[in-house]
């Protein structure tokens, strides 16, 4: 397979190694769609398929792909070493040669809907992998994804549709999940869950964001599926709607520039439009051109103009936008 | 009773000042046998147990409550007495708070001392003790302002180390407590080996098993499980198979194929259908039968309201007058996963809605607040503890059947602290909270036209330095040079005696738990300002046959 159209595939999430090659740099690309696993080596220009090698019948819907933190940006390419995980029905595939083979985790029994997955920044170490589910709560791997088990301690809505962890889990083992009815923080790296207090209504949470300089600034952003977007700046003791006006529709991503707070960038996927603030929120601006049926944003080298995005939609595709504001 | 005691059989009335001096002789001599006890580095009380029981080995003692308990009579008639009231009440406090009890004991020792010593002077009993009550409040609010939360792993287990005074019970207890919370339920077993080790268990668990054996599915495992599963809850007995068709027909019309019946008997008739329908019935319906929990009425209603609110169905009361005939399909709960085996069963995944699974917790924790010990209490935060979600065990490490005895008297002592720790937070330790009260107790004395008051407030002042003074005795340390150095330090500097230097407490991780300090003082005070007012003692001839007599 190697057309960017595939069928009528959502796509769910998006990732991309770092960069590599020196002079003219280059990523490789990942799409998670409901018809496997995708990958690009041209800026999103052509997709293929990753599960070759697996001897399945139909398509595998995926939904979710972490790489790994160590593939840090090298001088000269090709890009090796990394590994991959991705999330389908009932388990986790990984990943160690780049699509060659696979080897599937199977989580639990009823097999788990995987919804996202998060993998630890300090993976080389720890080897931690989190995957969240929209039945069975959020499973825990400390093993570089071969064993799992489940971790639901507090958690009181087993409904989670997003993860987001910290920059510092080395240090501060923090992560947030997102459920059918608010938010939950775990700050021992994923084994037990507490309740942050959301304002009444505001839930479902669908996306949520850290900040980078998150362990300094305790900054979160909670995308919702009918409120819109809320920040908190105090790890979650106090809320505000921001884009009350703009963002109406469900929240699906959130980024944040990887230089917040200096660039108070952050960028917003809803539905059928993508909203943009240079100003931590204030001003909102709608990104153009407008695409329908919108459902995973990618922004590999940030937010600043001119920086690349590739944005999935509802029937597979991946488009290549440029932010030109 | 010994023969000593057979010389108090005269009745006798004693007077001032005879009262005070046997009720302090008796208060000291119990004081002493706690003492040492107090800090990080306690000595241990022997308790003889061989007299009459030839061969049983003494029983060491690092607990005041449990020495005030062993010691059931003193020499001398105005002693005992004394030395009785103090028993009575840390028994008291460790009851209510599980720990405390030194420091109440020395506390309690001071105000009565400096009590008896101004009422000797000519002080009112009844106006000092009004002032020592009223000074109470006070001091409570100073040092529940000072409370610290507790959090995390590493605070949790420096606390959960310092009270038990075992560095790798406390670090796996920071552990679990970091992961079950206040409420979580943590049973404490002995080990099989000398090292200590925990287990988490995922999910809800309940007593009362599988009630039949032949619905063991999984032979390995002694266990059956269901997945997707319909949950009917009630304390009905069912007897005939007919009664569970509305149910059957409910769970074909929702297209369930695996039903957990928990219910309080199901006769033979009744296990033999499900187990013949689940071999060879044309209806495809995996359902096993399962006690419900709980002995008491009450028992069991408060376990199926528990899951019922977690399964998201509607319990089924014979006292409500409910029947299996009238069950429709939402009445049945809903799990991911339920397991069952021949003494509990468990619920993994209820499909409740978890808004009012809030509410319920919410609802438990308020109950709990407003009951202060029992049986009661602790059920409560057991129900809470399974809501959350799953629970832990600890296996205690020791190689002798004492240590192993010793160390898991240790773990749920230290446990339970931990739970008030984590509900009320912390406060400085080693006395350093009750000296930073010091300030403004002598403030008040200092301001007041009163000599009763005065009094009452320089008493208290005093007495806050009880424990710190204890602390350094028992660790070598001269109180004199210490609280000469402590004197103008900022609120929360104690002395490490370990370090042997000042030190902020909070920093260094050096805290005591705020229910019982504040639990430890309000007995002390209490008790001791009521001990003051007492003028007359009346020794009977015979000790009383019963409560009534």
């Amino acid at each position: 397979m190697s057309e960017n159209s595939l069928q009528s595939d959502l796509v769910y999430a998006l990732a991309c190694t770092a960069a590599y090659g020196g002079q003219m740099p280059s990523r490789i690309y990942f799409a998670a769609r409901g018809s496997g696993l995708y990958r690009s080596d041209d800026h999103g220009e052509s997709w293929i398929s990753m599960y070759a090698s697996l001897d399945v019948s139909g398509p595998l819907p995926t939904t979710s792909v972490v790489l790994t933190p160590d593939c840090a940006a090298v001088e000269q390419g090709p890009l090796t070493g990394y590994e991959i995980f991705a999330g389908v029905p009932g388990g986790v595939l990984h990943s160690a040669d780049e699509g060659e083979s696979w080897v599937a985790a199977i989580l639990d029994t009823p097999p788990p809907s995987v919804s996202a997955l998060a993998i630890s920044p300090n993976f080389v170490e720890d080897g931690v992998l989190l995957a969240a589910s929209t039945e069975d709560g959020i499973f825990r791997s400390a093993s570089r994804g071969s064993h799992w088990a489940r971790w639901n301690f507090g958690l009181l809505d087993l409904s989670v549709f997003c993860l987001a962890i910290s920059p510092d889990f080395a240090q501060d083992e923090t992560l947030f999940a997102g459920v059918e009815t608010g938010v939950f923080r775990s700050t021992n790296g994923g084994r037990a869950w507490r309740e942050i207090d959301l304002p009444v209504g505001y839930e479902p949470v669908v996306s949520l964001a850290l900040s980078p300089r998150y362990p300094q600034d305790r900054s979160i952003w909670v995308g919702t599926e009918a409120q819109g977007l809320l920040f908190s700046a105090d790890d979650g003791a106090s809320w505000t709607r921001l884009g009350q006006t703009e963002i109406t529709d469900p929240v699906n991503s959130i980024l944040v520039s990887p230089a917040y707070p200096e660039l108070a960038d952050i960028l917003v996927l809803s539905e059928n439009a993508l909203w943009l603030s240079r100003d931590g929120g204030s001003v909102w601006n709608k990104v153009e051109p407008a695409l329908e049926g919108m459902t995973a944003v990618l922004a590999p080298d940030g937010l600043h103009q001119g920086a690349l995005l590739l944005v999935g939609s509802m029937d597979g595709d991946v488009i290549p936008l440029v932010l030109d504001k | 009773m010994a023969s000593s005691s057979k010389k108090w059989q005269r009745p006798r009335v004693v007077f001032q000042p005879e009262v005070h001096r046997g009720l302090l002789r008796g208060i000291d001599y119990l004081v002493d046998a706690i003492r040492p006890t107090l800090g990080p580095m306690p000595r241990i009380v022997l308790y003889d147990r061989t007299i009459g029981n030839t061969g049983r080995i003494p029983e060491l003692l690092d607990d005041g409550g449990t020495i005030a308990r062993r010691i059931i009579e003193i020499q001398g008639r105005d002693a005992d007495v004394g030395a009785m009231l103090m028993r009575q009440v840390l028994w008291t406090l460790r009851e209510e708070v599980g720990d405390g009890t030194a420091t109440a004991a020395v506390l309690f020792r001071d105000v009565y001392a400096e009590g008896v010593r101004y009422l000797a002077s000519g002080g009112n009993a009844m106006r000092l003790r009004t002032y020592l009550e009223q000074a109470l409040p006070g001091i409570l609010d100073e040092l529940a302002g000072m409370a610290l939360r507790v959090e995390g792993k590493e605070q949790l287990g420096r606390l959960a180390s310092a009270i038990s005074l075992d560095p790798e019970m406390g670090t796996l207890l920071g552990e679990i407590f970091d992961i079950i919370g206040e409420y979580g339920r943590l049973e404490i077993r002995k080990g099989r080996t000398r090292v200590y080790e925990r287990e988490y268990v995922e999910g809800m668990y309940w007593e009362g098993g599988l009630l039949s054996r032949a619905q063991i599915t999984d032979q390995a495992r002694q266990r059956t499980e269901l997945q997707n599963a319909a949950v009917l809850m009630t304390d009905l007995d069912i007897e005939d198979p007919r009664e569970l068709i509305p149910v059957i027909a409910a769970c074909v019309q929702q297209g369930i194929e695996d039903l957990a019946i928990i219910a309080r008997k199901l006769s033979d008739v009744v296990v033999g259908m499900l187990i013949m329908n689940r071999e060879r019935g044309q209806i495809k319906i995996h359902a096993v039968g399962i006690k419900t929990p709980g002995v008491s009425t009450t028992d069991q209603r408060a376990a199926l309201m528990d899951m019922a609110v977690l399964t998201g169905g509607r319990p089924l009361f014979r006292a409500a007058g409910d029947s299996l005939r009238d069950v429709k399909a939402e009445d049945l709960g809903r799990a991911r996963r339920v397991w069952a085996d021949k003494s509990n069963f468990g619920i993994i995944g209820g499909k409740g809605d978890p808004r009012e699974l809030r509410t319920h917790i919410a609802h438990l924790r308020n109950l709990f607040t407003t009951i202060s010990a029992g049986d009661e209490r602790q059920d409560l935060q057991e129900r809470i503890g399974k809501l959350m979600g799953g629970s832990a065990t600890l296996y205690v490490g020791g190689i002798t059947e004492t240590e192993l005895d010793y160390n898991k008297e240790q773990a749920g002592r230290a446990a339970e602290a931990m739970r008030g720790a984590m509900r009320d937070g912390v406060l400085p330790g080693g006395g350093a909270a009750l000296l930073a009260v010091r300030r403004s107790l002598l403030a008040h004395a200092a301001e007041s036209d009163e000599p009763e008051e005065r009094a009452a407030y320089r008493i208290l002042a005093s007495a806050m330095q009880a424990p710190t003074r204890a602390l350094l005795e028992n660790t070598g340390f001269e109180p004199g040079e210490v609280f000469a150095l402590l004197e103008n330090a900022d609120r929360g500097t104690g002395f490490d005696v370990i370090k042997g230097q000042i030190t902020n407490m909070e920093e260094s991780g050096i805290l005591d738990i705020t229910t019982v300090v504040l639990a430890a003082v309000r007995s002390a005070v209490k008790s001791a300002a009521m001990a003051l007012t007492t003028d007359v003692v009346v020794h009977r001839a015979q000790a009383p046959e019963s409560m009534n007599t």
